[in-house]
């Protein structure tokens, strides 16, 4: 075995893979490597003479001098601190440096031991970093100034929309309860269906825009609420405006404590969706029950399943699936739902197969 | 939040008279922990942090407030009500020599005795004037702010304060003295850097010890001439220790300094 080559400390000091630099208690350059002299291209004579600061840059004197000497003091050392070093052609030279201080056994001070790392490319990444952070941020506030703006508007525009719809329903229900012929009648029931439905859609704009305003869903909780009457209205008014059949089957023996209209809200919602989704040759049914301590609502429909790329996006606000252009809405509507259940401390869960797809909203009867 | 919580005040010692010790840009109160001691028999030792250092109220920091430094003078003038501080010595390092001097402006009652350690006025050269830096090397201190892990530990700054029964975590971690909020120090450089507070001087009425250090590229000879002559009735005491720190390098010097003025 030929003889093996021998590690020679003098040589690893002075050409190590980073700057060393000894510092006297005053500042002053006591011993420094070769690897430094050829980075910043001061001989070690140069170097002997020296301040360390003189080797930064003013930057880094005032921040060496407000931070890290003080640090040494303190703690007798430093880590991963960023400077730049000025070379004798006065180009900047990146370094990371460590630090620590050297004392003798009575604890007198007597060298700072600096290591350099050579930390160009590091420092143009963080630079960067720290650029696109900042225009990241301020992109996002931007755009929260926009959005924000957006939702005012659509909170002023739903606002306006509801008080001409409310005549438009009234004198149409107005009309309804005078003598017409089959034929005005049957008129008249379309456009009470469509104004319902359009005034569900507002509401639920509005919902969404006083969410994203700061408001959350209102609630205003009664007690005892016999929750069937307001179901079966809910029905009622989708089947005039639907050809779809809905099954109704309420088994509800207790009285609620919920806000009766958020929860015909959240029903109309799911009904609503299940009548744009579900196949129409099937009926869509509606289970409501008060049992164990638990209300559930559930509405179920068939037709094609839910694909399960959008079942995580369901709940979003805007999320539509894939329907006809004709029959799109807002992409509010489970979005407000499951906005409701949370607000009522109950989950809206949403299960798809080939045979149905159901939504089951819980919330705990006490 | 009082003042005494805001800017973590701590009070020490016992004596007829407070002395107020406040730190500069780049530190908290830890930088008086050489000095302050030895003043506790026979003096009331204030400690405290500003507003964005050490172990200050971060929430309580305000832009507009703190945009100059008679935000931070209100704070220690604030602290001074609290503690019923009535002609106390206030000991102010590099930028707190200003903030005392205005304090003083703003309660005359609270400080008879400015004590300055390597103060500025101005640190931007400006005509006649030799504040010691170039606008443009003030920019460049200040953009260069970000490249130090100082902000990149911030992150774990919550893992020693959330722990105070377990100092060794702290140990563990490097630079855990001083610790600064990234974004709260980068304002205060901007307005230490930036501040210029010579026509506040001459109106300096208490006694004012400036003390100079050698060899100091933050606060140099000349500035601490200028303050001196600007200052009537000021005295000015060159020390012997090098840099801009000597409560941390030279204790005992700035300790004897302080005694035979105060």
């Amino acid at each position: 075995m030929a003889d093996e080559p021998v590690e020679d400390l003098e040589d690893l000091y002075e050409n190590a893979p980073c700057g060393y630099l000894s510092l006297r208690p005053n500042g002053t350059i006591a011993k420094s490597n070769a690897t430094l002299s050829a980075w910043i291209g001061f001989t070690p004579q140069e170097l002997a003479g020296k301040r360390f600061l003189d080797l930064l840059n003013i930057a880094g004197r005032i921040f060496y001098e407000t931070h890290f000497a003080p640090l040494l003091r303190m703690q007798g050392f430093f880590n991963e601190v960023a400077l730049d070093l000025v070379t004798s052609s006065g180009a900047r030279f990146p370094v990371l440096a460590n630090a620590l201080v050297r004392r003798d056994a009575e604890g007198r001070l007597l060298f700072i031991r600096v290591t350099l790392f050579k930390a160009a490319e590091r420092r143009q990444y963080e630079r960067r970093l720290v650029a696109a952070k900042e225009a990241a941020q301020s992109t996002l506030s931007e755009e929260r100034e926009v959005s924000k703006l957006r939702e005012q508007f659509i909170a002023v525009l739903g606002h306006d929309l509801r008080n001409p719809l409310a005549s438009i329903l009234g004198v149409a229900e107005m009309l309804l309860r005078k003598s017409q012929t089959d034929q005005t009648r049957t008129y008249l029931e379309l456009l009470v269906g469509s104004a319902h439905r359009m005034s569900s859609l507002i509401d639920n704009v509005l919902d969404l825009a006083r969410g994203r305003l700061g408001g959350g869903i209102g609630l205003n909780i009664e007690s005892e609420v016999q929750l069937a009457e307001m179901l079966l209205q809910v029905v009622q008014e989708l089947r005039a405006s639907t050809d779809h059949t809905i099954d109704a089957e309420l088994s509800l023996t207790h009285g609620v404590r919920c806000d009766p209209v958020r929860l015909g809200q959240l029903t109309s919602n799911l009904l609503g969706n299940a009548l744009t989704h579900g196949a129409s040759d099937k009926p869509v049914q509606l289970h409501a029950s008060s049992k164990d301590g638990v209300l559930e609502i559930s509405v179920t429909n068939s037709g094609k399943p839910i694909p399960a790329a959008a079942m995580e996006r369901l709940f979003e606000p805007f999320f539509r699936g894939e329907v006809r252009r004709s029959q799109q809405g807002l992409g509010l509507g489970l979005f407000i739902a499951s906005e409701i259940a949370k607000a009522h401390d109950g989950t809206l869960k949403v299960e798809s197969s080939e045979d149905a797809t159901k939504f089951t909203f819980q919330m705990p009867l006490s | 939040m009082s003042a005494i919580d805001r800017n973590n005040v701590h009070v020490s010692g016992t004596g007829p008279k407070a002395m107020v010790f406040a730190h500069g840009f780049g530190c908290d109160q830890n930088m008086w922990r050489l000095v302050a001691p030895s003043f506790e028999p026979d003096w009331r030792v204030v400690l405290f942090d500003h507003v964005g250092a050490g172990g200050s109220d971060l929430g309580a920091y305000e832009p507009v407030k703190y945009a100059s430094l008679s935000g931070y003078a209100d704070d220690v003038v604030e602290i001074g009500r609290d503690l019923g501080l009535k002609d106390a010595v206030f000991v102010g390092h590099s930028v707190s020599a200003m903030i005392g001097a205005l304090a003083s402006l703003k309660a005359p009652d609270m400080f008879e005795s400015l004590v300055m350690v390597g103060p500025s006025p101005r640190y931007i050269d400006d005509g006649d004037y030799v504040g010691g830096f170039s606008e443009a090397q003030i920019e460049e201190l200040l953009e260069s702010l970000a490249d130090n892990h100082m902000g990149w530990s911030a992150a774990m700054a919550p893992a020693i304060m959330g722990n105070p029964d377990r100092p060794e975590l702290g140990q563990e971690l490097a630079n855990s003295f001083c610790r600064t909020d990234p974004d709260i120090a980068k304002a205060f450089a901007r307005v230490t850097f930036k501040s210029d507070n010579r026509r506040d001087l001459e109106k300096v009425t208490a006694r004012t010890l400036v003390l100079q250090c050698s060899d100091d590229i933050i606060a140099g000879h000349e500035v601490g001439e200028y303050v001196h002559s600007h200052i009537a009735g000021s005295q000015l005491v060159l020390l012997q220790a090098t840099g801009h720190c000597p409560n941390l390098s030279a204790p005992d010097e700035v300790t004897s300094a302080i005694r035979a003025f105060a």
